[in-house]
Order: C-alpha cells, then sequence, then structure tokens
C-alpha cells in the first residue's frame, strides 16, 4: 500500500494560495434570485482568491474547458464553484482540476443552489448576503485543503465463490477463464443446487443434472478453480481486494479449518422452495404433491407409457398455480417468475409420456413469458385446460367419496362457472422463497430486503454489486428467477469481480479518518464507534495507540468528535478547514443590504 | 351449484370429428363477428369452453346449438384456426349420440360398419314389412322366414323406434326448459304467458323452420361462397319443402286408402293431385340435395369443408328416395298394363329407404329436423321474454 503524501506546505501559509471562484448563474436559478454580480465583487478581495468570475453554466463543456486554461495559465491550486449539490456536479469539477494538473482534492463545491437561490426565492438581499458567506466559507476550506491522493493497493487475484448451484459453479468457470482463480464452498454434500436434482427442465429439454454434470467436468479442466464441498464460510476480515476468509469443512473426522486470501466475494447462495402449510390447498392429503416434488415423479417415469403415484396410476392432474407467491400484503409478494413456465413445461412432459393424461391448470395469470410462450402454446395444443380463478377465490381441494381429489374452481372463463374437477393428482406450483442463511448475512453484512432475498446496490445499473465493496450476489439469492438468468447474473458478477480485481491494484477516495499518534492516548473509545471496525490499536514508540485502516474506513467521521484529545483528523475535512469554514460564515462581514445589491433590471 | 366436470369429454367428442379443440384460447372472435349470437344466444366461444372444461350436460341441452347455421363466418376469423363452425356441427353430432339414449345413434356415429350393418337391416326389415303387407299368409319370403314374423318385427321396430324419437325429444325439451327455467306456469300461466307461447311458436315453427327467415337473412355472408342458385339457404329451402311436399303427397295417396275413399274417387281426384304435388315436390328435392352433395364435395364453402359418413349418408338416403321415386312414376307410365316385377322391386327399396329415413331419425342427421324447431321455441322465448321485461 502506497503511503500518503502529507502536504505540509500547503498549510504553511493559507493566504498564499491561488484560488479560483466561479459563480454560476444556473440559468436563471441561481441569477434570478441572487445578485452574482454582488457576490463576484464580494469575492475579488478575498484572501488567496485570484479568480472571482460569474458563469452562465458553469458546468457546461465550454465552461469547463475556460476553467481548465485559468487554472494552467493562472497557476491555481484550489478552485471554488458556487452552484448546485456537491452530489450534481462534484465529481465534474473535481475531473477539471484533475485535467488541468490541479490536486481535485482542492475543490469545493458551495451547495448556493439548493441552500439559497431555491430556498429564498422572496427575499434577494437575504439570499445574496447568504450566498457570499457560503462561498467564502468554501474559500476558506479550501485555503487549508492538503493534497490528496487515492488510496492504492494491490488487489489478491482470487475470488471465493459461496454457493455450488448452476450459477456459482459457472460463475467459476468465468472466473477461472478470466484469469481469476476460483474458490468453491458449496454447504451440501453435493453441488448443484436445485437443477442438479432435476431431469428435463425448460427451455428445450436438456436436463439439470447433466448440465451440472457437465459444468463439473469443465471445472475439472480447469486448474484454477477449487471446489469444496460440506463447506462453510466462517470468518471474514480484510477489505474487498484483499479480504481473508475462514472456510470450515465439515468432514468425517471433524471440522477441519482452511484459511484464504480472496479479492471479491461472489455469493450465490440461491433460494429455498416454498413449503406449503398442512391443509394449505389440501397440502398432506394423498394425492398433492408440490412441484419439486412432481418433477421428481416425473424424471422417475418412463420416457413413454404410464405415470403412477404411488403405486396408482395418474389419469388425471390439476395444477394450482401461485403457491407461495403473490400472496398479497403481509406474505410474499412477489411472483416468483419462473413456476408458470416450469409447470406448463412440465406438463408438456407428461403429455410425452402418457398423451391421454387430462391436464388442467388453474391458474390465477399466467406468466410464461418472451419465448415461453410458445410452451403455453403448446401445453394448449396438447391437451391442457386453463382454468382462470379470481385472486379472492382460490380453488379447493378435497377428497371425492368414490376415490381420487376433486378440485372445486370457479372458472372466470366459463362464465365465472362453479365446477369440479374429478383428478388423481393435485400439482402446487410452488413458488420461491429466501434460504434461511443467518449466518453467512451477519458474517458478509449481506443487505437483505424486505421480501428476504439480497437486494443489490442498482436493480439496472448495478446488478450483482452490493453495498458491501468487493461482495457480490447472484442468482436465486437476489430475487426468484429462471436458471438462465442467474447464470447471466453469475457471469455479471465474474465480470465485476475482474473489474476490480484484474488491474492489479484498486484505488480508495483518501477522504478517511487520521489518527495524529503523537496526540493519541490510546484511550480506545473510538475503536467501539466505528461501524466498520477499521480502528485497532497498535503498537507505536512503545505505547498502545489507535490505528485506522484506510483501505476499510469510510470516512463517515463518527470516531473524530469522540475523541477526547482531538487527535483523529478526516482527511479533506479536517478540524482545521472546518473551523475556519464555520467562522467565515458566522463572522463573515456582510455588504449592507441597501448599497451592494442591485435589484434584477425589470 | 358447482359441477363435476366430464374428464373424457374431449376425448368423446373427438370420435365425432371435432377440430382442434384445445386451440381455442377463449379470445371471442367468433362471437363478435357470429351474425346469430345475441344476448339471448351466446355461442360458438361458450361451447368450446365448455367441451374444453368437460360440461356435457350444458353442451348437449343448450339451445344455441341448434340455432347455428354453421354460415362458418367464425372460422374464417378465428385467429388460432380452432374451427369454431365445425365444432359446432361435431357438437350437434355428439348431441344427437348423447341425446339418444338407445345408444344406436352413438353407434352409427362412431363406428362406420355399426352404421352401414344398422342401416342394412333397417332397409331390410322395413322392405320386409312392406313385402309382407302385401303377401299371402303362406308366403316364404326371405330365406324361408313366414310373412308373419317379417311383418310382425317391422311392426315392433318401428313402433321401438318411433317411441325412442319421441323421448329423446321430450328429454331434450326438458332439459332445455330446465336450463332456461321455463316451467309449465311460464308457459300457460297467464294470458300474457299464452302470447309469449304462442308468438314464440310461429316464431320457431313458421318463421324459421318452414320460412328459414335468419338462414337466409343473416347468415348470408357479405360475399358468399356459393353463386345463388346453389346457395346453402335456397337449395335447403327447396329440399325441406320438397321433403314435404313428397311426404304430404304420400299422406294423401295412402290417405284415402286408409280411410276408405271409393276406389273411382281416388283413381280420377285424388291420385292426380297427390302426383302433381309431388312431382313438384320431388324435383325441388332432387335438386337441392344434388347440390348440395355438390357443394359438399367440392368443399365449396366454409360450410362444405369437412364431411362426415353420416352427412354423405343423410344425402345419399334423401337422394336415393328422390330418384327411386321417380322411377317408380315413369314406370307407371310405360305401356304396360301392369306394372313390372323389377318396379316392385324398386318400389319395396324407395318405400324401405324412405321409412328408414324418417324412421331413424333420432339416430342420423336428420335428428336436426326434431331438435331444431324446439331449440328455436326456447330461443323465441327468451327474446319474448325479454322484451316483455324491457317494456314492462
Ligand atoms: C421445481 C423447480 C423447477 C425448476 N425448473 C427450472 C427449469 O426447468 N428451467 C430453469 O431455467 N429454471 C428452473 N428452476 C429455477 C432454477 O432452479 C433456479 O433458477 C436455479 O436453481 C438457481 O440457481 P442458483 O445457483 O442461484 O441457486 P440454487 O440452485 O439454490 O443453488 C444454491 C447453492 O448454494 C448452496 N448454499 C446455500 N447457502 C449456502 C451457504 N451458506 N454456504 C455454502 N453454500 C450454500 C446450496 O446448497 C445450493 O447448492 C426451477 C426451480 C424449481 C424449484
Ligand atoms: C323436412 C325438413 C328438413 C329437411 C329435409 C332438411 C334437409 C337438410 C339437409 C339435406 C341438410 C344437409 C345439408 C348439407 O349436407 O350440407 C340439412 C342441413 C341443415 N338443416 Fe335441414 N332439413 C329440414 C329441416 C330443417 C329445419 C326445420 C331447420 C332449421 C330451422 C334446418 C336447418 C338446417 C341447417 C342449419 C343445416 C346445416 C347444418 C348442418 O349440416 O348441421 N333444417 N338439412
Ligand atoms: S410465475 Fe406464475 S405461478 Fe409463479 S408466482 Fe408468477 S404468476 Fe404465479
Ligand atoms: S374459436 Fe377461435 S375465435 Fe372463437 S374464442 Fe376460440 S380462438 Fe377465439
Amino acid at each position: 500500500m502506497t503511503e500518503q503524501k502529507p502536504a505540509e506546505e500547503a498549510k504553511a501559509n493559507p493566504e498564499d494560495r491561488r484560488i479560483g471562484v466561479y459563480i454560476c448563474h444556473c440559468g436563471g436559478n441561481i441569477s434570478d434570485y441572487v445578485d452574482v454580480e454582488a457576490v463576484r465583487d464580494a469575492l475579488v478581495d478575498e484572501p488567496g482568491v485570484v479568480v472571482s468570475t460569474t458563469e452562465l453554466f458553469a458546468c457546461s463543456d465550454g465552461t469547463q474547458h475556460d476553467m481548465i486554461d485559468a487554472i494552467k495559465a493562472k497557476g491555481l491550486d484550489g478552485l471554488v464553484v458556487a452552484s448546485c449539490s456537491p452530489k450534481l456536479h462534484q465529481v465534474t469539477f473535481r475531473n477539471v482540476a484533475n485535467r488541468a494538473g490541479m490536486n481535485p482534492y482542492a475543490y469545493t463545491q458551495a451547495n448556493v443552489r439548493e441552500q439559497a437561490s431555491w430556498a429564498h426565492q422572496h427575499d434577494r438581499a437575504g439570499a445574496t448576503e447568504k450566498v457570499i458567506g457560503l462561498v467564502r466559507s468554501a474559500v476558506a476550506k479550501t485555503r487549508l485543503s492538503d493534497e490528496l491522493h487515492p488510496l492504492r493497493f494491490d488487489t489478491v487475484q482470487r475470488s471465493l465463490v459461496v454457493g455450488g448451484g448452476i450459477t456459482g459453479l459457472r460463475a467459476a468457470i468465468g472466473l477461472a477463464d478470466i484469469g481469476l482463480e476460483a474458490v468453491v464452498v458449496e454447504k451440501a454434500p453435493e453441488v448443484g443446487g436445485w437443477m442438479g436434482r432435476f431431469g428435463a427442465s425448460f427451455p428445450s429439454e436438456a436436463s439439470g443434472k447433466d448440465q451440472i454434470a457437465s459444468l463439473m467436468a469443465q471445472i475439472k479442466d480447469r486448474r484454477d478453480i477449487t471446489v469444496y464441498t460440506s463447506a462453510e464460510l466462517t470468518s471474514k476480515a480484510g477489505t474487498f481486494g484483499n479480504y481473508t476468509v475462514g472456510i470450515t469443512l465439515h468432514r468425517d473426522g471433524g471440522d477441519k479449518e482452511l484459511s484464504l486470501d480472496v479479492g471479491s466475494i461472489v455469493v450465490a447462495t440461491g433460494f429455498d422452495s416454498y413449503n406449503p402449510d398442512d391443509g394449505e390447498y389440501g397440502y398432506g392429503m394423498d394425492g398433492v404433491v408440490t412441484l419439486p416434488e412432481f418433477k421428481e415423479l416425473i424424471d422417475t417415469a418412463p420416457a413413454v407409457g404410464k405415470l403412477s403415484y404411488q403405486g396408482r396410476p395418474v389419469r388425471s392432474v390439476a395444477y394450482i398455480y401461485c403457491v407461495g407467491s403473490r400472496q398479497g400484503a403481509g406474505g410474499n409478494e412477489y411472483c416468483s417468475k419462473f413456476c408458470c413456465t416450469s409447470a406448463i413445461h412440465s406438463s408438456l412432459l407428461v403429455n410425452k409420456i402418457d398423451p391421454s393424461i387430462r391436464q388442467f391448470h388453474l391458474y390465477r395469470d399466467i406468466r410464461a413469458y418472451g419465448k415461453f410462450e410458445l410452451e403455453y402454446g403448446a401445453s394448449r395444443g396438447a391437451g391442457s385446460t386453463y382454468l382462470k380463478f379470481a385472486d379472492d377465490a382460490p380453488p379447493t381441494v378435497e377428497k371425492l367419496p368414490k376415490g381420487g381429489l376433486g378440485v372445486t374452481v370457479t372458472d372466470l372463463l366459463t362464465a365465472s362457472r362453479e365446477v369440479i374437477l374429478p383428478v388423481d393428482l393435485v400439482v402446487l406450483v410452488t413458488g420461491m422463497v429466501p434460504r434461511q442463511n443467518k449466518s453467512l448475512i451477519d458474517l458478509l453484512k449481506l443487505p437483505v430486503g424486505t421480501d428476504g432475498f439480497f437486494n443489490e446496490i442498482h436493480p439496472k445499473l448495478r446488478p450483482v454489486e452490493t453495498v458491501v465493496d468487493g461482495v457480490m450476489i447472484a442468482g436465486c439469492c437476489q430475487a426468484p428467477r429462471t436458471a438462465a438468468e442467474s447464470v447471466q447474473a453469475g457471469l455479471a458478477a465474474v465480470a465485476q469481480s475482474a473489474a476490480l480485481l484484474k488491474k492489479g491494484y484498486a484505488e480508495l477516495e483518501p477522504l478517511v479518518a487520521k489518527i495524529d499518534p503523537d496526540k493519541c492516548v490510546g484511550s480506545g473509545e473510538c475503536l467501539s464507534v466505528c461501524p466498520y471496525e477499521s480502528i485497532t490499536m497498535i503498537e507505536w514508540d512503545g505505547r498502545q495507540i489507535a490505528s485506522v485502516d484506510p483501505s476499510t474506513c469510510k470516512g463517515c467521521g463518527g470516531c473524530v468528535p469522540l475523541c477526547g484529545v482531538d487527535a483523529i483528523d478526516l482527511l479533506g475535512y479536517t478540524d482545521a478547514q472546518m473551523r475556519s469554514a464555520i467562522e467565515e460564515l458566522i463572522s463573515a462581514e456582510a455588504p449592507t443590504k441597501a448599497e451592494a445589491v442591485k435589484e434584477p433590471v425589470s | 351449484m358447482a359441477t363435476m366436470v366430464n374428464p373424457n369429454l374431449i376425448t368423446d367428442l373427438q370420435k365425432f370429428g371435432a377440430p382442434d379443440i384445445n386451440a381455442c384460447y377463449s379470445c371471442g372472435n367468433c362471437t363478435a363477428i357470429c351474425p346469430l349470437a345475441d344476448n339471448d344466444a351466446t355461442f360458438p366461444r361458450r361451447f368450446i369452453r365448455l367441451a374444453q372444461v368437460g360440461l356435457t350436460d350444458e353442451l348437449v341441452t343448450s339451445k344455441e346449438l341448434w340455432t347455428c347455421y354453421q354460415c362458418g363466418m367464425c372460422t374464417a376469423r378465428c385467429p388460432q384456426e380452432a374451427d369454431p363452425a365445425e365444432f359446432m356441427a361435431t357438437a350437434r353430432r355428439y348431441a344427437i349420440a348423447k341425446l339418444d339414449k338407445s345408444g344406436v345413434a352413438r353407434a352409427m356415429y362412431t363406428s362406420p360398419v355399426a352404421a352401414a350393418v344398422i342401416s342394412l337391416l333397417g332397409v331390410l326389415v322395413f322392405g320386409g314389412f312392406f313385402a309382407s303387407v302385401k303377401a299371402a299368409p303362406a308366403d316364404r319370403l326371405v330365406f324361408g322366414v313366414p310373412y308373419e314374423w317379417i311383418h310382425l318385427v317391422g311392426l315392433v321396430v318401428m313402433i321401438l323406434v318411433a317411441l325412442v324419437a319421441v323421448v329423446n325429444l321430450a328429454m331434450m325439451a326438458r332439459a332445455t326448459a330446465k336450463r332456461e327455467g321455463v316451467t309449465g306456469k311460464s308457459l300457460f300461466g297467464s294470458k300474457q304467458a299464452w302470447g309469449r307461447t304462442l308468438r314464440a311458436l310461429w316464431s320457431a315453427i313458421g318463421v324459421e323452420s318452414l320460412g328459414q327467415k335468419r338462414y337466409r337473412e343473416d347468415c348470408a355472408d357479405d360475399q358468399p361462397a356459393e353463386p345463388l342458385y346453389r346457395r346453402r339457404w335456397l337449395i335447403h329451402f327447396l329440399t325441406l319443402w320438397g321433403f314435404l311436399a313428397l311426404f304430404a303427397a304420400t299422406l294423401i295417396h295412402y290417405g284415402g286408402d286408409i280411410i276408405g275413399v271409393p276406389e273411382s274417387v281416388a283413381e280420377s281426384v285424388i291420385s292426380p293431385i297427390a302426383r302433381v304435388i309431388g312431382t313438384i315436390g320431388g324435383l325441388a328435392m332432387m335438386y337441392g340435395v344434388t347440390w348440395f352433395g355438390i357443394n359438399r364435395y367440392q368443399k365449396v364453402s366454409a360450410a362444405a369443408q369437412h364431411t362426415s359418413l353420416s352427412d354423405w349418408m343423410f344425402l345419399g338416403m334423401l337422394w336415393l328416395t328422390g330418384l327411386t321415386g321417380f322411377i317408380i312414376e315413369v314406370s307407371l307410365y310405360l305401356p304396360q298394363a301392369h306394372p313390372q316385377p323389377w318396379a316392385y322391386v324398386l318400389f319395396l327399396v324407395h318405400v324401405a329407404i324412405a321409412m328408414e329415413l324418417v324412421l331413424f331419425m333420432p339416430f342420423t342427421k336428420f335428428a336436426h329436423v326434431m331438435y331444431r324447431p324446439v331449440a328455436l321455441f326456447f330461443y323465441a322465448l327468451s327474446r319474448e321474454s325479454h322484451k316483455q321485461l324491457q317494456s314492462a
């Protein structure tokens, strides 16, 4: 890790800084309510200010170029733009500074739009006065800015994959192929997850078992993949790019511990199948099965011949859709997405085994989206009958006196006629639920949504990253989805791991807490307050002092006020900077409203 | 009330020639385009649905089944090529079989062999019966079977079959009435009710069955496939009236005999009248039936795309009855004073086929003659009730 250069020289004489101040009109968003010329004039003579000017749109390409030219020509070493919120353009102007060869952390944005012009539209004089204060304060902070550089550290060229389902296995192959070592940790004694249990699966009829076997064959061909089964992730330390993880291998002779360095962690722990309550749609009755149970029944049936359940021939089947999904407030509100297609696909498999089996599908909405629509059409063509029930009128299942099961449903497609379907087998089309994984969630601080699945940062733009740097999620642990979609997420996590690790180093914002070892008395009070566990006690000059790990510190500043001896500073927001900024704000001698503020010419 | 479905209905229907019932996805295009579907008669979509789900009773005892004239417009508009028009025809075949509790119709519809054997047996029995009428007691007709036996068998079969027809029709009428919520009281309970009933009867028998009004008006497509001289409603109109005329001629001829009109009167007055009516009727029917056959052979329109054995048999028997009738008539004008023996045999054949046609009505496509007017009556009744409700 490269050490950070202290910039003591800059601090030596703040008055000698060469700061450029740009006051933005923001079209009229600012200038309509603030006398921007008065602000400019008020700043011209500030100590250290070399340029003070107004711009129609500071963020426009043209102005950005002008700024770069000015920084170069006038040798500016500080930049203040009085404009909108830093959330919008802080990065823009830091980049302007960077491109001009100035330290980007010597840039300060004064938010005079949200905090002044918009907020005080009926008080031009007051708003102008406030803007002058805000800009002076920003200048004061900039005067004391240090030269900071991004933290750079080497990354471990290895990723950990938690979960050896189809997502995790495919991701491991992707990692190896992109040049990263992959270690798969699978809790179960066998890899494969749910797909590893099934035979023919949609689309086409490729067998899930075969697909897992083929992935395992590909894994064997690659030296850079290690797969641990009956294994669990039990500890994690360090930071992204440099995690140290502990893995426990459950072996006959007792548990074995393993320690590994990894750069990123891909969580692919999948889902569980919904387990109906006793009596839910007749579950527990002889002849009422869940979708996974039914798939097993199909897998063990002859390719062509008779389908039988517990030795009895199956002549008719009723599927009840959306069991455990779309339950409404308080329950599983989401759609499990794969189950319509899976049930339809299963019914086509049944048709292949014995075309004379009569199949009824009781659904709320058919969500065989995209190309799966064709399977839906094919199943109707093959003789399946679809009956639609209302959300508030679910079907009921009971035993018929003459044997077999009777499913009673009010069919919206037959003029809401209530009918009883006499069938041999009822298949509850059960959806997906989040897998119980509490210790893993606690260990990795995985963000869990209200539905129990893991949350990515942004569903569209950052679909596999979590708020924990270097920890990615992929597959059905994020949300219900098909195997293909799960694998896509797995490969996205591969690409994201490569983006983090393949350069060989990673960079972090230098805006972190820093402890002055001379001042620190080693009370250790700050240790308990850091939410990221970044502070540890170290030996320094023969005594114990606190020290911040810059690679895990997020720069939240929580520890700063807690230190009784003011030994902690937040780089970029040092005590000196903040004090000076505040002083400027409260002592600012504003020009009297009457003389300085010109009303707009109307 | 929940109804238990029949999971095997689709498979069963398929034996009657159903097109791809499962192709239908209930969009309702067919109902939208159907010129006959209205508030009192929603089809064909609903019927396909009944078949898919397995609601047998509702399928076979709904009046709408028999208000469809099979114009084929629905089939042309169906996005799924489910052929709803052919489905309706199949459902009618199925209904004829289902309404016939004797099982003969089912056997004839589902097995060509059974159809051939039963038809042949019918012709033999009815022919034998007729021959026995004129035979001497000691005559041995076929394979030495005494004529009394034949006579008896023929009589029993005739009575039985007639009974079956009456029972089937009564059951169908009762089930439809129940489905429509029609009771004795709602038919005859008040002066208003009587008015409704009589108007509905006139509409069903007069306007629709004999006048074929909607067949002619509503079911005429904008661009009918057939030119006017062979358009379906016209050739059906001629077939129907031709048949009625022939029936009337027969009644006049033998009716005189039975009520004992003197031979001289019969010879000079009744016979010529009967002969004129019969000749005109025969020509009309032969024209209609011949074109029906040609239309079917050429698959000229949607209604003629699929022809089942029962369609051919029905047309064939009508045609044979007409043809034999004409040959016999011609033979009467031949120079010989007395009919030739071959003419007598032909006469027997003619009578046997004609009897079979009429008596086998509950087992064949001809059943539409008894079911359609009843269904049309309930349809008209439901409209009358609506009208009265609206004006009230
Ligand atoms: C009945 C049914 C039929 C389906 N049919 C199809 C189909 O035909 N086509 C299709 O595309 N999709 C189908 N799916 C969906 C498909 O199963 C999933 O999309 C796919 O399994 C998701 O893969 P995954 O690896 O994300 O999760 P999983 O398959 O659940 O695998 C997760 C793995 O992680 C392991 N794991 C969990 N927690 C830990 C932990 N803490 N430490 C270590 N390992 C852990 C688990 O043991 C498991 O092996 C079906 C689903 C069901 C229920
Ligand atoms: C003596 C009475 C009748 C005779 C001889 C008769 C004759 C026929 C014949 C020969 C066909 C076959 C047409 C074909 O092959 O395409 C037919 C069909 C048809 N008839 Fe009649 N019919 C009679 C009464 C009626 C009545 C009363 C109605 C309706 C009110 C009716 C409506 C129809 C319809 C709609 C068809 C075509 C549908 C189908 O083939 O199922 N018929 N009829
Ligand atoms: S995919 Fe279909 S069965 Fe599954 S929850 Fe969604 S709508 Fe219901
Ligand atoms: S028969 Fe055809 S047109 Fe009619 S509802 Fe079915 S799919 Fe639609």
